[in-house]
């Protein structure tokens, strides 16, 4: 199969964007990626959308048409690709697809997502049909009830305890602070985590990510093909995914998921790397317990070490493998559909040197994004293209 | 010990493959295990806690009921099952030994004991 780098690449902030559509976020973020790209509208053979809740939310669907149409694009493959919180990830794998087999020479990626103009119940409605809804839906079950079940099991498990965690929460939240795409950086202490409301216990307010509205956009091109790039191309060493039990019930282990570890392990070999070659990961963190699982299951920190890491600033910019530099969906906010590219887009980045919140000498990084109750994984290792 | 429950378990309906015998919480339509298929089967509804929380921001179809703990739990039977926790406290640890003492339609709730 062929090479495949990313060139050009755009993002809105993730913000509340009062009185902007998603078409316009859309539009934003993917006309920029194409200007950077330096490619011309009409060689763009595909494009790929990832979303997931503009159905509930805004009744609107075939977006990737929608937005195409904005763009310019030609009479082309346009395909809106739903995996809940990884599709935008699924939408990258697609795009990488497409480009590797010769279906075409460049495909657009666009996340996006539009969610703050709903009230809360109607969020947390929306996002519960990424849930098994013969079995999970009818408990009463919620994505941060699912945190809180993770953490209790963690905590029996490996001891893990509440300040633990709050230094995941403490360094997301101070990197995102460095990130000017990130709705809600801040600088907090043990004390006002603690004091913040119960959500789903243990997890607080503080362990969960901010409902958001953006987007993003990847240009995906042939290698040979990534000449007339303004920026330096990054090269896909691998585009992974997978699928996971769909069901709480479905799992042995609350603390470890098949689909990352699953997703992981093709990964590393497509890319021939072992996780100790990782400069830096963006991890979906949709809740502070989700970096800690996730975070192990990548072979990235030791098997019930997640948050004890972060205590000792080994996951810190700076640290043995820094994660989620950019404050992760902690800060950044976790525009569900957009969330994928936009961690694509924080670790191209990064490795092009021109981060606001940059690791130092980073060629290699990995994303994963997670989808459900851990139903759908996109594991991504992107490096420098000169590396 | 306050929570605790003098209830006596009921039984819990799962999922048994008539080919092979696996059980299954469900609802599903083939046997995972060799997609034969499943009948309704009446199990003992004495478990081990695996798992709990307590859900304070319901989605809108359960905000009416405030409050409320949704458990996961590992019924002796053999399968996992989700349902409610009727009596959560610091003490519901992970490991704790639980039974059925009642359904909200298809939902099973357990106890303590």
């Amino acid at each position: 199969m062929r090479d495949v780098v990313i060139t050009g690449i755009g993002s809105t902030a993730f913000a509340k964007h009062e009185g902007r559509s998603i078409e316009s976020l859309a539009v934003e973020a993917g006309n920029a990626a194409i200007k950077r790209s330096g490619l011309e509208r009409h060689e763009i053979g595909a494009v790929y959308l990832g979303n997931f809740v503009a159905g509930p939310l805004l009744g609107q669907e075939v977006l990737a048409g929608i937005i195409a149409d904005e763009l310019g694009i030609g009479l082309v493959p346009c395909t809106k690709v739903e995996g809940a919180c990884a599709s935008g990830g699924i939408a990258f794998r697609h795009a990488v697809l497409a480009v590797q087999t010769g279906q075409c020479d460049a495909a657009l990626v666009i996340g996006a997502e539009k969610m703050t103009h709903a009230t809360g119940a109607q969020v947390t409605s929306a996002l519960n049909c990424a849930m098994d809804n013969r079995s999970d839906g009818p408990s009463g079950l919620t994505f941060p009830g699912l945190f809180g079940l993770t953490w209790r099991v963690h905590a029996a498990k490996y001891g893990t305890t509440r300040d633990e965690v709050s230094a995941v929460v403490i360094k997301n939240k101070a990197n995102g602070l460095k990130n000017p795409l990130a709705q809600m950086g801040a600088n907090l202490t043990n004390d006002i985590i603690r004091q913040s409301a119960m959500i789903a216990d243990p997890l607080q307010l503080y362990d969960c990510c901010p409902v958001s509205d953006g987007a993003a956009a990847l240009v995906v091109v042939a290698a040979d093909r990534a000449k007339g790039s303004a920026d330096l191309p990054i090269r896909v060493r691998a585009a992974i995914q997978t699928r996971g039990p769909a069901r709480l019930a479905g799992n042995e282990d609350l603390v470890s998921y098949p689909a990352t570890r699953r997703a992981a392990q093709l990964a590393y070999e497509a890319a021939g790397i072992s996780a100790k070659n990782v400069h830096l990961a963006e991890i979906h963190d949709c809740f502070s317990m989700a970096e800690v699982v996730h975070s192990e299951d990548l072979g990235l920190v030791p098997r019930g070490m997640g948050a004890k890491w972060a205590v000792e600033g080994r996951t810190s910019v700076g640290g043995s493998i820094p994660i989620n530099a950019s404050g992760g969906l902690l800060s950044k906010g976790h525009p569900i559909g957009a969330t994928g590219v936009g961690q694509l887009f924080e670790v191209i980045t990064q490795l092009r040197g021109t981060h606001t919140n940059q690791v130092k000498g980073a060629s290699i990084g990995l994303t994963q994004n997670v989808g459900g109750a851990g139903v759908a994984v996109t594991v991504s290792i992107l490096e420098r293209s000169d590396a | 010990m306050r929570n605790m429950t003098n209830a006596t378990s009921e039984n819990v309906t799962v999922l048994r493959c008539v080919d092979c015998g696996q059980l299954d919480s469900g609802p599903r339509d083939l046997c995972p295990k060799c997609f034969g298929k499943l009948e309704p089967h009446s199990v003992a509804g004495t478990g081990k806690l695996v798992s709990w929380t307590m859900i304070r921001r319901p989605p809108i179809a359960f905000r009416a009921e405030g409050a409320y703990a949704v458990a996961l739990v590992k019924l002796d039977a053999g399968c996992q099952i989700t349902g409610r926790l009727a009596n959560p406290d610091d003490n519901a640890t992970p490991g704790r030994s639980v039974i059925a003492t009642g359904h909200k339609d298809t939902v099973t709730t357990f106890s303590i004991v």
